[in-house]
């Protein structure tokens, strides 16, 4: 019976040195990105594909930051990742951007997002993440503009499941 | 001549008579403290103490404080306060004579008052490859908390010098209650130990040296 007992105890002991409580899960909720989606503006209801789309950074001295995993392709919606220690993050999106030896072709036009950080925290493995809160969404106004208008339908970012901007072209 | 055989042999069982010594004995936690000295993460001290109340119940507490800085990729953090600990210990051994070892198992209520300091964080973000990331240092202190747990403890206690006893313990503990911190959570709890996400179990271990002030003896 003593023996018994102390085996139990030995084998708590080690399921709970096992434990692997400080390795965060790859799958856990991390900080989320902001989510556009891209309307048309002749049938403001429905949603259409903008060809050639594709994004890049720019940071507060103007120089372009490549996004990391961010390829050119058609589709009608995409997700930005904010900046995590700053209030304000602009992007380059292009319409039908191409690369021909070197030379940048296709329309770009420049967004601006305005936002206020909320530190959360998760779990002792995962430390914190951020949520933001959108205060404004503006496109830089410019001769050739391919985004006409915008309107920011959820200003709280808090997962990227649901549609945050909706932009008009 | 038959019956008076009988009587010599019952005054002779009854001439061993073998007592023992009831008293309180005090000592100190040398695990804790030669942590304290081996690494930079941790400081820590116990006091503990039993009072013998009968052939095999003992009354028996610890006193102690402790401060554990808990670091991971993402999170740094300093737990430091002090916690009490108090109720038996059960005696399972049977001695031979003139020895008085223990093999006990025993029961505590636990009570923790500490602090936890946040001192860094990095925020979670797989998406931060882009604009780079950085380790916020925040030093925000979360004072004021309170932690109660139940203990459930199997040890030894052996003589090694007149009076001078050397112990060994294992502790399992179930957290009853804590105070949790806003937009945080209790990552070591003094006396308590780490806590784990998957539960309110944690487990401990303690090595004891005291001494036995003999206050008086009783028969066996």
């Amino acid at each position: 019976m003593k023996k018994y007992y102390l085996f139990l105890s030995l084998v708590a002991l080690l399921s709970f040195s096992c434990e692997k409580d400080d390795v965060c899960p790859a799958t856990t909720q991390t900080t989320p990105r902001m989510v556009i989606e891209f309307y048309d503006i002749a049938a403001p209801e429905e949603i259409k594909l903008v060809p050639g789309l594709f994004a890049i950074g720019v940071d507060s001295n103007g120089n372009e930051v490549p996004i990391h995993n961010e390829l050119v392709s058609t589709r009608s919606f995409i997700a930005l990742p904010l900046q995590n220690n700053s209030n304000q993050t602009q992007f380059k999106l292009y319409e039908s951007y191409d690369l021909i030896d070197s030379i940048v072709n296709g329309n770009p036009d420049t967004i601006s997002i305005t936002y206020e950080i909320e530190t959360v925290y998760l779990s002792r493995a995962c430390g914190y993440i951020n949520n933001y809160s959108i205060q404004t969404f503006s496109i830089a106004s410019e001769s050739e503009r391919w985004m006409n208008n915008s309107e920011v339908l959820i200003t709280q970012v808090t997962n990227e499941n649901e549609i945050h901007v909706k932009v008009l072209h | 001549m038959t019956l008076n055989a009988q009587e010599a042999e019952t005054e002779v069982k009854d001439s061993i008579v073998v007592q023992e010594k009831y008293g309180m004995r005090l000592g100190a936690d040398l695990s804790k403290i030669t942590r304290s000295f081996i690494g930079k993460d941790y400081m820590g001290f116990e006091i503990n103490g039993d009072y013998r109340l009968s052939k095999r119940l003992y009354i028996a507490g610890e006193i102690g404080s402790e401060k554990k800085t808990s670091t991971n990729n993402y999170l740094s953090s300093t737990a430091k306060g002090t916690y009490l600990k108090a109720g038996v210990d059960y005696n399972m051994y049977e001695n031979w004579a003139g020895m008085e070892n223990l093999i006990y198992s025993g029961l505590r209520f636990g009570l923790a008052n500490f602090n936890q300091n946040l001192n860094s964080y990095t925020i979670y973000d797989t998406n931060s490859v882009t604009w780079g990331q950085n380790e916020v240092i925040d030093n925000e202190k979360f004072s004021g908390l309170t932690s109660g747990w139940i203990e459930l403890l199997l040890g030894l206690k052996t003589e090694v010098l007149k009076n001078l006893f050397l112990g060994l313990n294992l502790q399992i503990k179930a957290r009853l209650f804590e105070s949790q911190p806003d937009n945080f959570e209790n990552i070591y709890i003094p006396g308590f130990g780490r806590t784990y996400d998957s539960g309110k179990f944690s487990v401990g271990f303690g090595y004891n040296i005291s001494y036995l002030i003999p206050l008086y003896r009783k028969d066996r």
